[in-house]
């Protein structure tokens, strides 16, 4: 049972990273009254758990990283979030992260971008860059984020802690500030794969205020086993391209040679339609939240804008300085591909591929293959301002990450080494509703693998 | 009507369901609470809001589709209508599209020019309301209320079938009164739970393809129906009468001037985006569930109609009438099977039992075996129809058994023979003149001396006894 | 194919957004950058046999909620949050000279 006041001192201490939105002071009294309130017989009695600003909590505001909900105090909180109090954790306030979850590198923030826990002139990733940080530096055991198109595990990569995307409809959306609803889900970010994948079975289960919440019991978490005898794992050759950084392909061979001595046995595979995956997600994902973002009009809730002297002005005035130009952007493809005349080129090939992608991961796993291992991301943490100017070099480094969200499928990533200092995680795509086994060999290849060492 | 001119019509009709919970979360659709008091996440647009349907509105949706003689397509999708307005919190409204819930029905309906109308029903689909805007309650600005945001509508596309604002107005109380025969909803217009918005052109007789076509609304009434689509078709013909042509736009109709004007829109552009509602799984209907929502259906306005003419050998238009509503159609069939005879019961309730109703919120006052009884009553020769009203008023009013009340009242007839030549003897021995002069040949006395007996009763004689016992006298004696 | 400064101003229209004069190049050229770079899904040759299908992850079909007045809970109404609530009423300036 974590002292609340030591849980604070550590949170305040970690300020320069700008990863926390909630002010020191309420932090402060929030945690003590949670700790005096917590149940004991709760599965995670007094961890402190911060919340990706994206999710709604009683406590705290809920801005997604925006300054069209600043000051915005959520009237309800999201299930998940009731189910982490339910288990007796504390809410150790809300993360930073770029606007909408719009972003990789949580450079889009309105409030700021948060710094990489190990190099302050990097980025942590994004959208979850300040949950990602706070568990990097210490600060945390886990933290929720989302994901839509990687993000949660691309800054687990790197800010070197672990990152879980459950299987789409583990975990209810009610209370997640939807972006792309048919990509989104809430994941964790944590310190092991055991911290991230307790909060992740609290979290997980049926809601009933959620349609697109599969009907099931929570996630029961497996042992931690002996070996890996009896695994198939795949590598698809997609995800190790000729180009990959040496660096991330020396790890990621190394991470492949600990799963071969654990037991298991190792596959080339191939999914062929991996190169339409970013343009498919930049297709779908902009689609759904140009539509999910036309509740923000200033009329029910967030700061009202100057300049308004009649209906259109206020929403114009209100959308046009309340969101940030990454928000803007998303915004308009998303309006632009889902318009008239426009619809089957896109919005409707986009879902087609999307059928394609989800056929390549099935047929690999109907083919006997468990979980599949490729490399989280092509490179570990970039510079702060090095991709800003071209919004598709932003896009790119989602390329391994985005495929899962397509199909729906669970994927974890864990720190499996340095480049030059910096971490790089290695990612395990599992099969839906299959997490035991990804986390099966999770935690097999955590037990084993030199997360710390030079590739 | 300009000659030679053909006016074509559509319509769209919006029936609000009638559940106790909104379309996708738990609030109430009680009308009339304090405005923005039935809200919550969901219906209020709130961030992370999400919509879960209520079943009984599918329900009663696929209810009303099968009564329309739809098909109802075992799946079906959700989708999203997008657009800015300020009672539209999510900024798009879910309703369905390309795969809407029912499509290729029917509505026949008595058109008052042409005899029986097969109406088409191109498609009902299933939808969220929208909150309401009130735009005269604070000056320069529109006051928002979302007590209504989230209820759920089915939308009823007509084809343009419609050759007349009166067939207009005929499909849709026939469309209204098959609604509330199946139970799905109050369609009441004031109250918003039945809302039309027409598609009109014209064209010249003869030409078989359609014209540009304007959209009609604000409509607020049967009878604006009417007037609202006459006051448009008038303006489409005097346009290309003099030379110009129909533009497609929405018009808004304004009742007290009884005027069309165009709407300046609050969708610029009409483009809305439909997308296929990622919140919402499809929407699959088992083979069971629609077999027993169509065992769940009640036998139809136009099929009882034809069965009562049939079975109580009753006019067509009586029939229309005593089942122009499910609770009349029971009562009726109630009276009689209390032992009324057909026809008389027929009268009493399209006369007495009505008009009571009208006056007291359309509650039938007398219960059925009641009725029967005051039948029966009038029909043995204890109660004259006058007497009868009053009692019947009477039970309606207070309750209670309707022969006691008769005797209390004092209206019971005398029907004794002795008791009533008496009375005639009387009469006749008071009117010589006139008995003469009704011997003489002038019958129409009859009414006269028939009234003298009466008022010598203090009308407590059955008239119909008096009037044979009088006979008789006048006959006979000399 | 490229996104020209009136297909911004169109599509911003419909989306609600103020797109400066001055940043309208820009705009044009970032979305017209994005849209030629999905445009390779076009790449994807057509379906032949007719439809081909989509794909959306989630359960296969809706489960319903029981017509019960159960809505989920708010901690406090709209006053508290609104921008400009009176009477009981979200309050918005009119829709310009046309209402």
């Amino acid at each position: 049972m974590s002292d609340a006041k030591a849980v604070a001192d550590r949170l305040v201490k970690s300020k320069r990273l700008n990863a926390l939105l909630t002010p020191s002071k309420e932090l402060r009294s929030a945690l003590t009254a949670q700790a005096a309130a917590a149940r004991p017989t709760g599965v995670l009695y007094g961890m402190p758990v911060a919340v990706k600003d994206n999710i709604c909590t009683l406590e705290f505001t809920t801005t997604c990283g925006s300054r069209i909900l600043e000051g915005y105090r959520s009237p309800y909180e999201a299930t998940a979030v009731t189910k982490l109090k339910a288990a007796g954790a504390l809410i150790a306030g809300k993360t930073n992260c770029d606007e909408f979850a719009m972003g990789s590198s949580t450079e889009h923030s309105a409030y700021g971008r948060v710094v990489h826990p190990l190099d302050k002139t990097r980025v942590p990733g994004g959208s979850s860059g300040g949950s990602a940080a706070l568990v990097g530096a210490g600060a945390l055991p886990a933290a929720l984020g989302s994901e839509t198109g990687g993000s949660v595990r691309q800054p687990a990569s790197f800010c070197g802690v672990v990152g879980i995307k459950p299987t789409y409809g583990r975990v209810s959306r009610y209370g997640l500030v939807a972006f792309g609803s048919s990509l989104d889900q809430i994941g964790v970010l944590g310190r092991s794969v055991h911290d991230a994948a307790r909060v992740l079975s609290v979290i997980s289960g049926r809601d009933l205020r959620d349609a697109t919440c599969e009907d099931r019991d929570p996630l029961r978490l497996p042992t931690v086993p002996e070996s890996l005898q009896g695994f198939v794992i795949g590598l698809p050759r997609e995800y190790f391209p000729a180009e990959l950084d040496p660096a991330v392909r020396r790890a990621c061979d190394r991470a492949v040679r600990l799963l071969r001595d654990l037991g298991a046995a190792v596959r080339e595979v191939s999914l062929p339609h991996t190169a339409y995956a970013v343009p498919t997600y930049y297709v779908i994902a902009p689609a759904e939240a140009s539509s999910n973002l036309a509740r923000y009009d200033g009329v029910r809730y967030g700061p009202r804008f100057d300049g308004h002297a009649d209906l259109r002005g206020l929403y114009r005035a209100t959308r046009g300085q309340g969101f940030g130009a990454e928000v803007r952007r998303r915004i308009l493809v998303g309006t632009y591909v889902l318009s008239a005349g426009f619809y089957d080129a896109y919005y409707r090939r986009a879902q087609q591929m999307r059928a394609l992608i989800a056929q390549d991961f099935r047929n690999v796993f109907d083919r006997g293959v468990d979980i599949l291992f490729t490399p989280t991301t092509p490179s570990p943490a970039f510079k702060a301002g090095e991709k800003l100017s071209d919004p598709i070099a932003m896009y790119m480094s989602d390329i391994f990450t985005v495929t899962a969200n397509l199909a729906g499928i669970p994927a974890i990533s864990l720190p499996i080494g340095r480049v030059k200092g910096l971490p790089i995680g290695g990612q395990l795509i599992g099969q839906a509703f299959l997490e035991d086994e990804m986390l099966e060999a999770a935690y097999a290849l955590e037990r084993v693998v030199p997360a710390t060492e030079e590739a | 009507m300009a000659a030679g001119w053909e006016t074509v019509i559509g319509l769209e009709t919006h029936v609000q369901l009638r559940t106790k919970s909104k379309m996708f979360c738990g609030c109430s659709t009680a009308f009339g609470a304090p405005p923005n008091t039935q809200v919550c996440p969901v219906c209020l647009g709130l961030p992370g809001a999400l919509p879960v349907p209520n079943g009984a509105a599918i329900r009663l949706a696929v209810r009303g589709a099968l009564a329309l003689g739809c098909t109802v397509h075992p799946k079906s999708i959700f989708a999203r209508k997008n657009y800015f307005y300020p009672d539209l919190p999510k900024g798009y409204q879910i309703s369905q599209h390309d795969q809407p819930l029912a499509t290729n029905g029917t509505l026949s309906f008595v058109s008052p020019e042409r005899g029986i109308v097969n109406a088409t029903v191109v498609r009902l689909h299933v939808e969220e309301d929208a909150g309401k805007s009130i735009h005269d309650r604070f000056p320069k600005a529109t006051a928002v209320d979302l007590n209504r945001s989230g209820v759920p509508l089915i939308e009823i596309v007509g084809g343009p079938d419609l050759r007349s604002p009166a067939e207009a107005r005929a499909y849709l109380q026939t469309l209204k009164q098959l609604l509330e025969y199946i139970g799905i909803s109050d369609c009441d217009m004031e109250k918003g739970s039945l809302r039309v918005d027409a598609n009109v052109s014209v064209r010249r007789e003869g030409v078989t393809t359609l014209s540009t076509r304007t959209e009609v609304k604000n409509i607020n009434s049967f009878a604006f129906v009417e007037k609202a689509l006459s006051v448009e078709r008038d303006r489409q013909i005097a346009l290309v009468e003099s030379g110009g042509s129909v533009t497609q736009q929405t018009m808004l109709y304004d009742s007290r001037e009884n005027t069309v004007r165009p709407q300046r829109s609050k969708e610029e552009s009409h483009d809305y985006r439909y997308f296929p509602e990622p919140d919402l799984p499809p929407l699959v209907l088992t083979p069971e569930f629609v077999a027993e929502e169509q065992s769940e259906l009640p036998e139809l306005p136009s099929a009882k109609r034809d069965r009562f003419a049939a079975q109580y050998v009753l006019s067509r238009e009586h029939a229309a009438v005593l089942t122009a509503s499910r609770g009349v159609a029971e009562y009726y069939e109630n009276v009689v099977r209390a032992g009324a005879e057909h026809q008389a019961a027929a009268n009493w309730i399209m006369t007495e039992a009505l008009a009571d109703a009208k006056d007291h919120q359309d509650q039938l006052r007398v219960p059925a075996a009641g009725l029967a009884q005051i039948i029966a009553l009038v029909k043995g020769g204890t109660l004259s129809h006058q007497a009868a009203k009053r009692v019947f008023a009477e039970v309606a009013a207070k309750g209670g058994d309707p022969r006691t009340v008769a005797e209390a009242l004092g209206l019971i007839q005398v029907g004794d023979t002795n008791v009533v030549a008496g009375w005639v003897t009387d009469v006749l021995g008071a009117h010589a003149t006139e008995v003469a002069r009704y011997k003489k040949g002038e019958t129409k006395l009859m009414a006269f001396l028939l009234g003298q007996v009466m008022r010598a009763s203090k009308g407590k004689a059955d008239p119909k006894l008096a009037q044979r016992v009088l006979e008789e006298k006048l006959t006979s004696a000399s | 194919m490229s996104v020209s400064r009136d297909d911004v101003l169109r599509i911003a229209q419909l989306a609600e957004l103020d797109v400066e004069e001055d940043a309208l190049p820009d705009v044009a050229e970032q979305m017209s950058r994005i849209l030629d770079y999905v445009a390779q899904l076009s790449a994807m040759p057509a379906p032949t046999n007719g439809t081909v299908k989509t794909f959306v992850p989630g359960p296969d079909a809706i489960r319903f909620r029981p017509d019960e007045v159960a809505p989920w809970p708010l901690a406090f109404g709209p006053e508290k949050f609104a921008p400009a609530f009176k009477e009981g009423f979200f309050v918005v300036p009119k829709l310009g000279q046309f209402e």
